[in-house]
């Protein structure tokens, strides 16, 4: 399972500059990935490149052994005719047991909503009722655009530890997000978008603690510490020369 | 509410006729005085009640034609391929022109019975609901149908209910807006050349130069259109409440 994006380069049309100019990254191996950058960077763009919902100007996405990729985000809305039980199981994949969901529905705190209709939910029920339904389906790479950015601290670290548990043996999950502490702990390699013109602009690899369940241990602490610092000061480097 | 609101307006528009009548010392024969008036709607109501729902049932159907052929037409039109952009040019330019013009053409060919109605109902309703239809099934709510088209599950049935659901509040308000549309259309018809329902009544007071009957005749037909207007209201909202709970 490999994914290699080579040499992109991206501008909106009515942009007069482009996004990216020749960025470039690989994924060798199913696991937890994290892409990281400030607001306006292109994260979400470089998300729908790779899932191929937007052509680049010049570069190619190789996908090796990588058949479904799907992309989720977090402002997307469930029908509102159907209730949220309702709905994931008319949408749940057929390789997908109903045991499969059950799991999910149970470890994403989803049970008291099922029988509720989405525009009843709060945010961060929203956000939790929209990931289920993409890990009911088939897919061999997930990207999570911001999904679970309305969702309170220990109930994200809780799924993103099932998310991981259940599925990065042999998937890939691609987590874009803003908090630089999940993303520093619990991936096995972070990829910041640093920030400047698109001509300054790089993908630095980083890699991640890789862990799953957060623990009070000094020693895990500092190392998380000191990747966050590396992931910010990868973020913010070329930004800081142009201030 | 819509009749109590008609009526308060219906009293008013005849209260103002009637001050104006004695400000400016008109004749009875011009404009008839409010017991006349109210002799005409209350002795002869089976004359002007039975034209109405007539009038009624026949705007009622051809508002329904309309409403299923604007459906029929968005659906094949909302589309990018050349068939669509073709259907979407042709819509757009036809509602410029007005339908009214060519009643006269419809009593040439079809002569002045139902059929005519019906078909000039159905005209004047339809360009209005097809361009809003064609407004709505051609835009994609694109935070609920990206799921679905990542996962190969959006077909055109659920790219219409998504559509058709994000917008049930523009629909309810298009088609009630176009039930007194259709209600137009069919009086006009009437009043053209028709031989039946209330446009012909107030055709022939007009002859007679019985005001007195045209009141009488405006109340009925505002009558029925509130109710006609309440029955599509109350039917949306029923539909919003069922999809909704």
């Amino acid at each position: 399972m490999e994914l290699s994006v080579r040499n992109i380069s991206f501008g909106y049309k009515e942009a007069e500059y482009l996004l990216f100019h020749r960025l470039n990254f690989h994924i060798t191996s199913p696991g937890f990935y994290s892409l990281f950058g400030f607001s306006g960077c292109g994260k979400s763009t470089l998300a729908r490149i790779i899932a191929g919902l937007l052509s680049p100007q010049e570069g190619i996405v190789q996908k090796d052994h990588i058949h479904t990729i799907l992309l989720c985000y977090n402002t997307e809305r469930l029908p509102g005719w159907l209730s949220i039980g309702r709905h994931l199981e008319s949408v749940k994949a057929k390789r997908v047991s109903m045991q499969d969901l059950e799991f999910i529905v149970d470890q994403l705190g989803l049970h008291p909503l099922l029988g509720k209709k989405f525009f009843r939910l709060s945010m961060g029920q929203k956000n939790r009722a929209n990931l289920a339904r993409y890990l009911v389906q088939d897919f061999d790479m997930l990207i999570c655009d911001e999904v679970l950015a309305n969702v309170d601290e220990p109930s994200r670290n809780h799924i993103l530890a099932i998310v991981k548990e259940k599925f990065c043996k042999d998937k890939i999950v691609f987590y874009i997000s803003h908090n630089v502490d999940e993303v520093c702990f619990f991936s096995k390699k972070v990829f910041v978008i640093s920030g400047g013109t698109s001509e300054t602009k790089r993908l630095v690899e980083i890699p991640g603690i890789d862990g799953i369940k957060r623990q009070r241990d000094p020693g895990m602490d500092e190392l998380v510490q000191n990747t966050i610092f590396k992931v910010l000061m990868a973020a913010s480097s070329s930004q800081g020369r142009e201030r | 509410m819509r009749l109590f609101q008609f009526s308060i307006i219906f009293l008013f528009f005849l209260s103002m006729i009637e001050g104006v009548k004695y400000a400016t010392g008109l004749s009875d024969y011009l404009i008839p005085p409010l017991s006349e008036i109210t002799a005409m709607i209350l002795g002869r109501w089976r004359d002007f009640l039975v034209p109405s729902l007539n009038t009624l049932g026949v705007a009622i159907g051809g508002h329904c034609l309309a409403i299923i052929l604007a459906v029929v037409v968005a659906f094949w039109a909302r589309g990018g391929s050349i068939l669509s952009n073709m259907i979407k040019t042709a819509a757009y330019n036809l509602q410029a022109y007005p339908v009214v013009a060519i009643a006269p053409l419809v009593f040439i060919f079809l002569g002045d019975g139902l059929v005519s109605r019906l078909l000039i109902a159905t005209l004047i309703c339809y360009f209005p609901l097809l361009l809003n239809f064609l407004g709505i099934f051609s835009s994609s709510v694109e935070e609920v149908e990206h799921f679905f088209m990542q996962t190969g599950r959006l077909d055109s049935m659920m790219e219409i209910t998504i559509r058709v659901f994000e917008n049930l509040d523009k629909m309810i308000t298009v088609i009630a807006g176009s039930a007194t549309l259709a209600m137009v259309g069919t009086i006009v018809a009437e009043f053209l050349a028709a031989t039946m329902g209330i446009g012909y009544v107030i055709r022939k007071a007009l002859y007679q130069n019985n005001l007195a009957a045209i009141l009488a005749c405006l109340l009925y037909i505002g009558f029925c259109s509130s109710l006609y207007l309440m029955a599509v209201e109350g039917m949306g909202r029923f539909i919003k409440r069922q999809l909704l709970t």
